[in-house]
């Protein structure tokens, strides 16, 4: 029963009814042959959130949101598109609509026809349908294209137009399968601009597939971790970003080190771990059982909670190499090779002067608090 | 950068050959026919003179006019026949075939007739067709009918029957290809924005595929015109489409007229394919309606 | 909802596919029927008219075939219509090839080229063979098989070798000749030992078209072989005079020598493609 974003009006009116979820996924299962594309995923999403699914490729996100269009049948679990169960319903019963990879564009219609093609579907009078394709042709700043057909068209213009199609019927959720992945890396920003405003306008649900980390979390209100047809974490981006659930999680997003180890010791709100590189203390919430002596557990720490500046609080410490250095502006990243091989990245604030270079070993250390505890299956 | 320069002496000289025989073989014959088709006199050499006689004559005969009539009757018979039964089998490998074993397998038995003589395959309808044929024993035996069905040998419908047989692939041919060139998107995209399969069919799928339709419709026309064996082995004497005009003609050594007969089916034949290309070439940049 | 099957929407559209699968099968048979029809009728027995009933089984008619006599010998010209299809395969493949590659050397009206190629498929075998006729009897040139025929079968088959390597070279990536050329080869060597090898399973397609369209040909052929016949001609005469079973020992047997002929190109142009194609290298 618990709503993944508040809706501040609706709460304050006491006795309201709860506004129903735009969607709701219940332990769907698919599998082609003996392939499970997705294993039991359940989302809740409320109405007007904007959700990325991101995950490496094959990790079963595509499958979900096409799942979710109708254009596949789970064998298992159920669909619910506004309260309503649609898990047996066809594409074109859905209050949806959809923007494909690669546009999908009619290439025998012009622009106009086809962005009103959804509303020639639901019947509406021609003299509704020219208005509304105008109106929006307007607000999307195409009205120009209006007469030309798609093949004239350039990959932006494309996209535009892709959307338009899409909103124009208003649905309830629209789905994104990798929507800017087709155009160039300059217009990216831009358009990714223009759709989280367009959904906080619009207020409908967006559901947009990626395997994009930055589109992921800078878009989402809630960020859905997939992989291998499971969800691993789903939550706010700084959840997700800060407190890794798993170890897969903490390796896929960008700048955390990732330890793996056994327990040594249990204390009180705090856990000894024994790793390859050296035994850590790692603080575990005081809510959840304990794990056993001796199992294997994971943990990471952000990138730019390691100090090389070595002073009493920070009880973690390791002996590394420095083997590169890479400056992005804003951070400058130290790569170090761990005495069990694997790489630590050290992040320090780019305007600071570069001191480290390679070659030169250090002590690198973090604070207690700074660890992150994996729950779950790990990576 | 390749193994012909672009524009280079060597591609056009490369292209003589062929050109050559073309135009020796092909084009010369037939405005020879042209020619020959307007020559006066009782003497058959260059010298003649040019009149409208000899078409004069055959627009004048009642039986030709109804024959070049049945002509077209027939061949757009076959067209309409061929040309639902072709987009349905197309459909149905490209669409429904799911494993690609299967859809091999099935084009291959399609295709591989396609390979051996239409004449033996227009014979091989004779056993079907007669008094004593297949088509009749298997009525008689399942109790349809009592006694033999003349009508289908020597008959209208017995040729088209045969020429269904031959000629439908020409027409699935095209539709294929098209049909393979659709991407799935397409169709899943129309069935988000709320159009159930027919209308997906009828406003995407099929608008998509009408150049192959009327590629394989064209081809079609182009065979059926020509067709002189089937006519002749199924119907027998008994029946005669334009072209067996030509062939009796040509035996009977009345040369002017063969050309004449031969001239007419020429422009039936020209006028269907500048038809096709202008509706294929509209329909390329053409609208949805 | 637990417990019922889930049949779904994509389940209830199967409807549409087995109507249509159906029409395909049911169609298939049509197709094939009567050619099985033919195959089996060649075996009637001595007595078996040109229809069932087949009055016992045996190769009777085929023994006809191998015995003939001067009024039905199919077997001369099976050797013509054989030496026929040999030579215009060849000369299909040279000329096709040329063409294809002056196409690529996109010289100035190469259109027209293109569609002076197509008018040999859309002009009426018929009308090609009359006008060509009446043209070599204006000449005073006496029509023989080995001559004019030859001439119009090529005409007919060369237009589908054409196409068959303008695909070829459509789908040919050119880099590769790029390549030989500057590692110093000449532009006719890098054809000659580059380009010919990679495209060989297209001339071989090519050479599949011109056999099998000349070997079957007999509207072009009617009015250029002169007195001597080809097998299609002397099948259809035999049509004229009296239909035995014996034309389906004719119709058997030639279309059992265009199978095998087919499949040997095939199997020759598969084991070409194999050799010469990259290896996609797996994928995990």
């Amino acid at each position: 029963m618990d709503a993944l974003a508040h809706d501040p009006v609706e709460d304050a009116a006491p006795g309201k009814a709860r506004p129903p979820l735009d969607l709701e996924l219940i332990d769907i299962r698919k599998r082609y042959g003996d392939f499970t594309a997705v294993d039991g995923v359940s989302l809740k999403v409320s109405k007007g959130q904007f959700v990325c699914l991101l995950g490496p490729s094959g990790c079963g996100k595509t499958t979900t949101l096409r799942c979710i269009a109708g254009l596949e049948e789970p064998d298992d679990g159920e669909i619910l598109i506004g309260g309503k169960e649609a898990t047996k319903d066809p594409p074109w019963q859905r209050d949806i609509a959809m923007m494909f990879q690669d546009f999908a564009l009619f290439p025998h219609m012009t622009v106009a026809k086809q962005v009103g093609f959804g509303l020639e579907m639901l019947r509406r009078p021609k003299a509704e349908i020219a208005r509304r394709v105008q109106h929006i042709l307007k607000s999307f700043e195409i009205a120009v294209l209006a007469d030309r057909k798609p093949a004239s068209l350039s990959g932006g213009q494309r996209q535009r137009v892709a959307l338009a199609r899409a909103m124009i019927t208003e649905p309830r959720i629209l789905l994104l399968d990798e929507p800017i992945g087709a155009l160039d890396y300059s217009l990216r920003e831009t358009v990714m601009l223009e759709l989280k405003l367009l959904q906080q306008r619009t207020g409908i649900s967006f559901i947009w597939v990626t395997h994009d980390q930055n589109e992921a979390f800078s878009l989402g209100d809630l960020v859905v971790v997939m992989n291998h047809a499971r969800i691993e974490q789903q939550g706010p981006p700084e959840e997700i970003l800060q407190r890794p659930a798993t170890a897969f999680v903490a390796g896929f997003v960008q700048g955390n080190n990732v330890f793996r180890g056994r327990v040594k010791e249990l204390l009180a709100g705090a856990l000894r771990i024994e790793t390859p590189v050296g035994t850590f203390l790692v603080p575990r919430p005081l809510a959840a059982p304990p794990p056993m002596l001796g199992s294997e557990v994971s943990f990471s720490v952000r990138a730019e909670q390691i100090t090389d500046a070595v002073f009493e609080r920070h009880v973690n410490r390791l002996s590394a190499v420095c083997t590169a250095v890479e400056y992005f502006g804003a951070v400058r990243r130290h790569v170090f090779e761990r005495s069990d091989g694997e790489v630590l990245k050290y992040d320090q604030f780019g305007a600071h002067a570069a001191r480290i270079v390679p070659g030169l070993r250090l002590v690198l250390g973090w604070p207690a608090e700074a660890a992150v505890l994996h729950a779950g299956v790990g990576g | 950068m390749s193994t012909i320069r672009i524009r280079s002496p060597a591609s056009y000289w490369l292209a003589v050959p062929a050109a050559a025989w073309m135009l020796g073989v092909v084009v010369v014959p037939i405005v020879l026919l042209v020619w020959v088709s307007f020559w006066g006199g009782r003497a058959f050499s260059m010298a003649s003179p040019l009149t409208f006689d000899n078409y004069a004559r055959f627009f004048a005969n009642q039986t030709y006019l109804k024959l070049a009539l049945s002509t077209i009757v027939h061949t757009a018979t076959l067209m309409a026949v061929t040309g639902v039964l072709g987009y349905c089998i197309a459909y149905f490998l490209v669409m429904k075939v799911k494993s690609p074993g299967w859809r091999l397998a099935l084009f291959l038995a399609f295709i591989v007739p396609f390979w051996t003589s239409t004449l033996i395959r227009a014979i091989a309808w004779v056993p079907f067709l007669g008094v004593n044929g297949v088509i009749n024993q298997t009525l008689m035996y399942v109790g349809a009918t009592q006694s033999p069905i003349e009508a289908f040998l020597y008959s209208r419908a017995g040729i088209t029957m045969a020429q269904v047989s031959l000629y439908t692939m020409l027409a699935a041919g095209p539709v294929v290809y098209m049909l393979n060139a659709i991407a799935p998107q397409l169709r899943e995209a129309a069935m988000t924005l709320k159009a159930t399969p027919f209308v997906v069919f009828r406003r995407i799928v099929f608008p998509l595929t009408l150049p192959g339709v009327v590629i394989g419709q064209v081809l079609v026309f182009l065979n059926v015109m020509s067709d002189f064996a089937t006519v002749a082995t199924i119907g027998g004497n008994k029946h005669a489409l334009l072209s067996n005009l030509v062939l009796l003609f040509y035996e009977g050594s009345q040369i002017r007229a063969a050309s004449v007969v031969a001239v007419l089916l020429m422009l039936c034949m020209l006028v269907g394919v500048v038809v096709a290309l202008r509706v294929v070439d509209i329909r390329r940049l053409g609208a949805d309606r | 909802m637990i417990g019922w099957p889930k049949i779904g929407w994509k389940g209830r559209l199967g409807l549409t596919g087995w109507i249509l699968g159906i029409i395909t099968l049911v169609f298939l048979s049509y197709q094939w029927l009567p050619i099985f029809t033919l195959g089996l009728l060649s075996f009637s027995g001595p007595t078996g008219g040109t229809t069932f009933p087949m009055n016992g089984a045996s190769f009777h008619w085929y023994q006809e075939l191998w015995r003939a006599t001067v009024m039905n010998d199919f077997k001369p010209p099976l050797l013509r219509s054989t030496l026929l299809a040999f030579a215009c395969s060849a000369t299909t493949i040279v000329l096709s090839v040329m063409a294809a590659q002056a196409m690529r050397g996109q010289f100035r009206g190469n259109g027209w080229f293109f569609y002076l190629m197509l008018l040999g498929i859309m002009a009426p075998g018929i009308l090609v063979g009359f006008g060509f006729a009446i043209m070599m009897r204006l000449m005073g040139v006496e029509l023989s098989w080995d001559t004019t025929t030859f001439l119009v079968q090529v005409s007919w088959t060369l237009p589908f070798g054409f196409l068959t390597m303008l695909a070829v070279f459509n789908r040919f990536d050119k880099r590769v000749e790029e390549a030989a050329l500057t590692l110093g080869a000449s532009r006719l060597t890098a054809f000659r030992r580059i380009t010919l090898p990679l495209v060989l399973p297209g001339v071989i397609g090519a050479g599949l078209f011109g056999f099998s369209l000349s070997y079957d040909e007999y509207a072009r052929s009617m009015f250029t072989t002169g007195p001597d016949a080809t097998l299609p001609l002397a099948i259809m005469a035999q049509l004229d005079r009296q239909l035995t079973p014996e034309i389906y020992a004719v119709g058997t047997t030639t279309t059992f020598f265009s199978l095998i002929a087919i499949m040997l190109f095939t199997f020759a142009f598969w084991a070409m493609r194999r050799s010469t194609s990259l290896r996609k290298a797996s994928s995990a």
